[in-house]
């Protein structure tokens, strides 16, 4: 049964979308990626969802700043397994123009396993839908291996 | 009266909005700011490029036997904005339209262009100095072309026994 449902399930990816700081720019390309007909990434079966708990794919953006660190760490655990991280725009993969910052950290892979990213400042809808397509190849992988992302 | 008549036939016959983008290669506008792309052949080590880039995604540093020097963009870091294509003097940078650069976290360190510019050599002492593509003996060598080949001091000779030369012509052949 879970054998069948696993093959079925990378057909619907839930995506969940996390602002670790980010400056919105990120955000207003993922929320156009999926709310604007001409991108319309529900047609490819995601969904966006509200909750981390219902989530599959998590889209990360921003530099992962102090302030919010701890607060996005309690929400990325609270993502079951197997969940797939998805760095959207350049800031969590290496700061972008924040790095080095008083306010940012040190790199968000540091805390989080980030396993594809789609490099962009912002990155244009075409290649957000680009990376959650990778991303479901990772995590119907996943599936079928039975594996935590982060363990 | 029924003004959505007109929205529906409108709709009908200019088909759907939606960009069949993962099916269909997406359309990208000509002047669209994508990846950098780096010409070595061209580039004279300046450094301007990594001096504008406001996240720090280029970097040259000098290779371990000396013979030239590495050069690096990050596409992890580069936010496109496309100044160092702006400033390069040569044109060795240039922005092009491409944006397909999504990659898995593997990936993550080896997602950058990566070459090495071997050092010019000075026409008459064949010391170390920046290289020399045409591309900017063109632009900035034309004034005096033999000059412009030197190292800074055999620049700086040449430029005193051109002096001492139009200065005392009798001396220079008695």
């Amino acid at each position: 049964m879970l054998q069948f449902l696993s093959r079925l399930a990378p057909r619907s990816p839930w995506i969940y979308r996390l602002n670790a700081g980010s400056c919105n720019g990120c955000d207003v390309e993922m929320a156009t990626t999926a709310l604007i007909p001409r991108y319309d990434v529900e047609r490819l079966g995601c969904k966006y969802c509200g909750s981390p708990r219902h989530a599959d794919v998590v889209l990360i953006s921003g530099p992962l700043t102090l302030r919010v660190r701890d607060k996005v760490l309690r929400v990325y655990d609270e993502i079951p397994h197997p969940k797939v991280t998805v760095a959207v725009g350049v800031c969590p993969v290496s700061g972008g123009c924040f790095r080095d910052g008083y306010s940012v950290g040190s790199d968000i892979d540091h805390y989080i396993p980030l396993d594809v990213i789609v490099p962009g400042c912002p990155p244009r809808p075409q290649a957000i839908m680009e990376g959650v397509l990778k991303a479901v190849e990772v995590w119907r992988a996943r599936l079928e291996e039975g594996l935590c992302s982060h363990s | 009266m029924l003004p959505f008549l007109k929205i529906m036939l409108r709709n009908l016959i200019l088909g759907p909005s939606t960009d069949p983008f993962p099916y269909a290669p997406a359309k990208t506008h000509e002047n669209f700011r994508g990846c950098a792309v780096f010409d070595p052949e061209k580039c004279i080590l300046c450094g301007i490029c990594r001096h504008v880039c406001a996240p720090g995604a280029i970097q040259i540093r000098a290779s371990e036997d000396g013979s030239g020097m590495q050069y690096l963009l990050w596409h992890n870091s580069c936010v496109f904005c496309g100044m160092c294509a702006h400033y390069c003097p040569t044109g060795a940078l240039t922005m092009s339209t491409n944006w397909h650069l999504v990659h898995t976290g593997v990936e993550m360190f080896s997602n950058c262009i990566s070459g090495f510019i071997p050092f010019g050599e000075c026409a008459q002492c064949g010391a170390k100095i920046q290289p020399r593509p045409q591309a900017i003996i063109d632009k900035l060598g034309v004034r005096s072309p033999e000059r412009f080949l030197l190292c800074p001091k055999c620049k700086r000779e040449s430029i005193v026994r051109n002096v001492a030369q139009v200065r005392h012509p009798r001396q220079e052949n008695p």
